[in-house]
């Protein structure tokens, strides 16, 4: 066997793996966060479907499968039909280059615990999560409904603006790894999580991505009570479970990002790696389902407040502290 | 104060939350268990009898015209003696939001709510109820009403015998 | 500031002023003799009321309408039906005083008011329900009983709930002094005064059901539509009563896809707020058992589109083997203007000769004077009520057009003078002169004249505004170009003489006024044998024309009898194809009535089989389908678009017909329940007129006049009818009848033109000597009133079949 098949091979089972097991994290967090809010509010959750309503996922997935896949009159078709895969498919690009364990040996070959390692990683995470916009806005855009539309609109305009906050509040993450590969900053915080080492660039970071995956507090667009549904309120049966689904895969992601550049990745003690890696990921998206159950939606003018007033401004003097300390260390 | 209380209003909800995670849930398991309804209730509607025994509802389409939805048709005919009642009496329950606004109208408490809310199946034209479906043996809530006596115009007594009437005016008659 | 234009008034040499007031804070201009309640209407300001009525008057009885008028004299309360608007007048209709002053008035005129809304018809659109809560009335103190009264049983049209009576007297007022009815009044005194007859029996008066309308509580409601349907539940639409030329206009009202009452709609120059018993109760004809709702091709039931195809083809077929003779369209008085044009434009279309568009020939050549000669000079009926000398010449008014009648009174009573000469025993709800003129001494009579008819001209001369009713049926073309020389001779600079015309059908007028002067009549036609098709739309020639075996005769050289119609007469029963199409109920048109008025009518109802049940147990089907059953029908007009594949919008073909017909201009701009505007004038038609025929020796000048109830079509399908209708007799004067030595209750045997037949004699001494008049409906459907001047031989006896 020669060993390129092999790494080929390695390659292969690592993105199948991946895919199965981000996808079952995804249907399985949609459940998680509906019985978590269900107890949150005093209510079981769903219980029905199998035991402890474990099968729900799958219930629903056989539901949105049989749906009727609708199209509304003059909606622009093709972009109506695609939009909602690419919000799906950006999410689950992002996570090629997270690293989720040290490298190994298997049949006697090094596998780093990554699909790829790039060495301008961050850059690559920064520029392919920012196309899931596309999704929102040609969504709402072809639906040819005024909801969609306002939904996209609104989608656009807060992506953008939270974008730059979260690109800066990198990078001081870069300049302490000294690197743009994420397996370099994780073996970064070998010691220290940045989170210790750079709370703030964590705190903004943390509030730049909650509004990346468009979740409370900053779900405007789908505010439900005002937007019927947002962006997706057109769309119908596995579509809309695309997009859907790409919501939890972004959590998941983004998750990981986040366990990536400031909780150390897959550090720390007594237990395996992978272990570490999954209990970080997992208690990043239980906070983001916390926070779902105990805020309420911000207003589209404090929203735009937020990230312009303070956040940016907030960012950049992190950059500039982080740079005379880091000069003054050493 | 006005930072401290921002803060604390944002906090106190994850506090709030976390608690009820391990509060046990009011959900009632409904159908295993069975909810005590209140007395009032409004679910499904039944028409009712007068205190003599005979159908309360006069057909006036008052309910009809009160329902928001539009899901209470009926023919309005005559007996033998002058009372007025429906030939048919239909209300479609897979459309009725069951708001009690057509109790509200009914001026002879023909109409009046149930408890009985079970009424989901998979056939449709089971929910459409005829008169006969609706109709009841009793009076519901009111055991003392009877529309016909008040009403002024002679049905379940000659004209001018019920309370408050004088005797029919004898036209004839040129007395001051 | 809003200024209320002045009605148009005519005679008065007194200058016109317009006072201006304020009500409400509000200023308005209204003519002189207003009353404040007028005023306020016109503003939009609501004063309850119940014995003011438009057309009726203000009485002043029940004290309603209080106001607080604050200037002149004597300033307080007042009754602003009964208080004529002043210059500089300063009214209130929201302060304490009259406010206080009306809820007790409500509350007192509540006094003895029954508690049973919900199971009164008024209930919905009750005026007290209305008035008590604008008033402000909610909850009775007075402990005391309330009185009762014994109902009557007033016959099969009006429903009675004395109980309910408020005592406004508007039943008494409309009943005996609009419409001249002797046997309901008002009865009792204080506190026990009855509306009623003096004893149990059906009201005689022809316009019994207009005490539905007036009376603004329950006590009279329509018995043929007693619970059937709430007010709000009815589809109801402004409409137009096809039952006779005037063209009232109706508000009929249908639920549950039967047409189940018709209300008088307004209309100031027509009807006012009035209609007869026939347009009120003649409604049945939409709802028929035998209505045919199918379309039909040799007793095959086929689906309309493909009658529609057949239809195509055999037009084609016959117009390239035949040539253009071979399609024969007839159109039709009871069809709408837009229909009767369509036909003229499908046979352009297809290439035929143009169709011939009433059946009966000799009413359409009347119509066409009337339409043409008269067109500059046509009275309506507002301008008969306002006239002071109405000649009538051959006119039955409540047989041919009942409002007529009530017009006339309404003259009669404003110190009008009304003269009137016909053969029939005419009967009036006025005051008239009637000379009972035979047919033929009619002709003579307005040929030329004699002393009498000298003395009528003078007359006519010396009126301020006279008007001539002419009826086409009796005095045929020759005697309405006698009236129009008549007419034109008693005009002056300063006023001209007008002429009512008193046509036969619905739309006679509209189709007289699209007739092509190269049309010949329906019989011509048929009987040249070049006939191949006859396509009859809404007619049928059996009962609608006169000489129906000559017709059954000529049917039988055509090869393809198509009929399109709504009711159920022998014509369609025997069609080789045929084709459902609906009533005026259930189609928007237009018809123009005797006057030249262009009356639009909307649909009301959907086509169907009617969902009404009101057996016991029986309750509407509990299966659901999308197709309508017996929702085949459609309207004429669109069966022929399809025919010729040109569908359009309604207002689309109105501004066709308009460009096609200028003196239609008006069409588009007139929606329903307008009064209608009147076509524009145009110049006389030369018509050919024969010569009256010879009287034979012993005979009888024959007069087929129209019965009240059962003639036209509608009202001979028209169920709720029945108890009016009368059976056929035949009339003679008492002398003619001592003369034949027959009697009163005896069979004879009349020999006409059209038959003969066996019929029970009658004398009234009333009508002209000579003559031998015979009513028109369903047991004599061959004699067609308008058939011309003819004679009769008159045998006694018959043998009994
Ligand atoms: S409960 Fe409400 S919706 Fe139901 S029938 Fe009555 S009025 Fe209609
Ligand atoms: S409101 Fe009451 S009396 Fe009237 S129709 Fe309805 S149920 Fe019958
Ligand atoms: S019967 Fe009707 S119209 Fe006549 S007085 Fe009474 S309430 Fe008025
Ligand atoms: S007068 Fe003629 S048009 Fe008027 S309601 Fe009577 S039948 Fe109809
Ligand atoms: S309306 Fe004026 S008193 Fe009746």
């Amino acid at each position: 066997m020669s060993e390129s098949l092999v790494t080929l091979a390695l390659i292969a089972v690592k993105l199948g793996l991946i895919f199965a097991v981000i996808l079952f994290m995804a249907a399985y967090l949609v459940l998680a966060e509906r019985k978590i809010l269900g107890r949150m509010q005093l209510r079981y959750g769903p219980n029905r479907t199998g035991p402890f309503g474990l099968m729900q996922p799958l219930a629903d997935v056989i539901k949105l499968l049989t749906k009727e896949d609708f199209v509304p009159a003059r909606a622009d078709k093709w972009l109506f039909l695609l939009a909602p895969g690419i919000t799906a498919v950006t999410a689950l690009l992002v996570f090629a280059v997270v690293p989720f364990g040290p490298t190994r040996e298997i049949f006697g070959q090094q596998v780093p615990l990554v699909v790829v390692d790039l060495n301008i990683g961050v850059l690559y995470v920064l520029g392919v999560s920012s196309m899931a916009v596309y999704g929102v806005v040609l969504g709402g855009w072809a639906s040819n409904s005024k909801y969609s539309l306002l939904g996209g609109v609104r989608g656009l305009s807060q992506m953008i603006s939270y974008e730059l906050s979260l690109g800066l509040s990198l990078v001081p993450v870069i300049m302490m790894a000294r690197s743009f590969s994420l397996t370099d900053i994780v073996m970064a915080q070998q010691n220290l999580p940045f989170l210790l080492l750079n709370p703030v660039a964590f705190g903004v970071f943390f509030i730049c991505v909650l509004a990346e995956s468009n979740r409370i507090p900053f779900d405007l667009p789908e505010a439900e009570n005002e937007l019927v549904g947002g962006f997706h309120t057109e769309y119908s049966g596995m579509r809309f479970g695309l997009f859907f689904v790409g919501e939890y895969i972004n959590m998941v992601v983004l998750g990981s990002l986040l366990t990536v550049f400031f909780l150390g990745g897959w550090h720390g003690p007594w237990l395996p790696p992978l272990a570490w890696f999954l209990i970080k990921v997992l208690a990043v998206c239980a906070m983001f389902i916390w926070i779902r159950a105990s805020m309420p939606r911000l207003r589209y003018d404090q929203l735009m407040n937020l990230g312009w007033k303070i956040l940016l401004p907030l960012s950049l003097l992190n950059i500039l502290v982080t740079g005379a300390v880091l000069l003054g260390w050493g | 104060m006005h930072v401290v209380r921002g803060i604390r209003g944002t906090l106190q909800p994850f506090w709030v939350t976390l608690r009820n995670m391990f509060r046990k849930p009011v959900t009632v398991q409904y159908p295993e268990e069975k909810q005590q309804l209140p007395e009032r209730y409004r679910a499904r509607l039944i028409l009712t009898r007068d205190p003599d025994g005979a159908e309360r509802c006069v057909a006036c389409h008052l309910c009809s015209a009160a329902c928001p939805v539009d899901c209470i048709s009926m023919q309005a005919v005559e007996a033998e003696d002058g009372r007025r009642y429906a030939a048919w009496f239909r209300i479609n329950f897979t459309r009725c939001i069951f708001c009690g606004l057509c109790t509200e109208a009914c001026p002879t408490l023909a109409i009046q709510v149930t408890a009985d809310f079970e009424l989901a199946g998979r056939d449709l034209l089971k929910l459409v109820y005829e008169k006969e479906d609706l109709l009841v043996d009793h009076c519901g809530t009111n055991s003392n009403y009877n529309f016909y006596r008040q009403s002024g115009i002679g049905v379940s007594a000659p004209r001018g015998r019920n309370p408050g009437e004088a005797p029919p005016a004898d036209v004839k008659d040129l007395m001051p | 500031m809003i200024t209320l234009t002045a009605d148009i008034v005519r005679s008065t040499n007194k200058k016109l002023t317009m006072p201006t007031l304020t009500i409400d804070n509000q200023t308005i201009t209204v003519p002189e003799g207003k009353t404040i309640l007028e005023a306020a209407e016109a503003l939009g300001i609501v004063v309850p009321h119940f014995c003011y009525h438009k057309d009726l008057g203000a009485v002043g009885s029940c004290r309603m309408c209080a106001v607080t008028v604050h200037t002149g004299p004597m300033p307080g309360l007042k009754m602003a039906c009964l208080i004529p608007v002043e210059e500089g007048m300063v009214v209130t209709t929201g302060d304490d005083a009259s406010a206080t002053f009306r809820e007790r008035v409500g509350e007192w005129l509540m006094l003895n008011h029954p508690h049973d809304c919900p199971v009164c018809d008024e209930g919905g659109e009750c005026q007290l329900q209305e008035m008590t809560i604008s008033s402000g009335h909610g909850i009775r103190r007075y402990k005391g009983d309330k009185g009762t009264y014994t109902n009557q049983d007033l016959g099969p049209y009006v429903a009675q709930e004395m109980n309910r009576c408020i005592q406004c007297y508007r039943c008494a007022r409309t009943y005996k002094d609009y419409c001249g009815g002797r046997d309901f009044g008002v009865m009792g005194s204080r506190n026990r005064v009855f509306f009623g007859r003096f004893k149990d029996g059906m009201l005689e008066s022809d316009f019994s059901g207009n005490l539905v309308d007036v009376c603004p509580t329950g006590v009279f409601t329509d018995r043929t539509f007693r619970f059937k349907s709430r007010s709000w539940d009815l589809e109801q639409a402004d409409s137009v009563c096809p039952h006779c030329a005037v063209g009232c206009a109706t508000i009929p009202g249908g639920r549950l896809r039967e047409l189940q009452r018709v209300c008088s709609g307004d209309n100031p120059q027509v009807n006012a707020s009035f209609i007869c018993d026939r347009g009120r109760f003649g409604s049945g004809y939409a709802s028929h058992p035998e209505r045919p709702r199918q379309a039909r091709h040799k007793d095959q039931n086929i689906s309309v589109e493909d009658a529609l195809t057949l239809l195509e083809s055999q037009i084609r077929t016959a117009v390239q083997q035949h040539g253009p003779e071979a399609v024969l369209l007839l159109g039709s008085d009871r069809a709408s203007l837009e229909t009767n044009w369509l036909l003229q434009r499908t046979a352009k279309h297809f290439g035929c000769r143009v169709p011939v568009l009433n059946a009966h020939a000799r009413r359409h050549q009347t119509a066409q004077i009337a339409a043409f000669d008269f067109s500059d000079r046509l009275a309506s009926l507002e301008d008969v009520r306002n006239s002071d000398l109405v000649l009538v010449f051959g006119v039955d008014p409540l047989a041919e057009a009942p409002l007529l009648a009530l017009a006339l009174r309404q003259m009669v009573r404003k110190q009008g003078r009304v003269l009137l000469y016909d053969p029939r025993p005419v009967e009036l709800p006025c005051e008239f002169d009637h000379q009972a003129f035979s047919p033929a001494g009619l002709q003579e009579l307005l040929e030329n004249g004699g002393v009498e008819g000298r003395h009528l001209r003078d007359l006519l001369g010396q009126a301020q505004r006279p008007v001539i009713v002419a009826g086409a049926d009796l005095l045929g073309p020759l005697g309405l170009q006698s009236l129009h020389a008549w007419a034109s001779g008693a005009s002056n600079a300063e006023r001209s003489c007008q002429v009512y015309p008193v046509l036969a059908g619905a739309n006679s007028f509209g189709t007289a006024l699209l007739s092509l002067p190269e049309q010949d009549d329906l019989l011509t036609r048929l009987e040249s044998g070049k006939v191949k098709a006859l396509i009859c739309v809404e007619t049928d020639p059996l009962l609608e024309a006169p000489h129906g075996e000559r017709f059954s005769a000529a049917l039988a050289q055509v090869d393809n009898l198509v009929v399109m119609d709504y009711l159920p007469t022998p014509l369609s029963t025997n069609a080789g194809l045929f084709i459902p199409t609906c009533p005026p109920v259930e189609d928007s048109g237009t018809f123009i009535n005797n006057e030249g008025r262009l009356r639009r009518f909307r649909q009301v109802i959907k086509p169907g089989l009617s969902l009404a049940r009101t057996g016991a147990g029986e309750h509407p089907s509990r299966e659901f389908t999308l197709i309508t059953p017996g929702g085949d029908p459609l309207p004429a007009a669109l069966v022929l678009q399809r025919l010729i594949r040109q569908e359009q919008e309604l207002s689309e073909l109105h501004r066709h017909l308009a460009e096609d017909q200028p003196r239609l201009k008006e069409l588009p701009t007139i929606t329903p329940g307008a009064p209608g505007k009147r076509v524009k004038p145009a110049v006389t038609r030369p018509q050919k007129t024969d010569k009256l025929p010879e009287q034979p020796a012993g005979t009888f000048q024959l007069v087929v006049s129209p019965a009240r109830y059962g003639s036209d079509l509608f009202s001979r399908f028209a169920a709720k009818l029945a108890p009016r209708l009368t059976s056929t007799r035949l009339y003679l004067h008492p002398d003619d009848l001592f003369e034949r030595g027959l009697k009163d209750g005896e069979k004879a045997v009349v020999e006409t033109d059209f038959g003969s037949f066996r019929l029970t004699v009658a004398s009234r001494p009333g009508m002209a000597a000579g003559c031998a008049l015979v009513e028109n409906n369903g047991d004599c459907p061959q004699l067609i009133p308008g058939a011309g001047l003819s004679y009769c031989h008159i045998a006694p006896g018959g043998a009994d079949e």
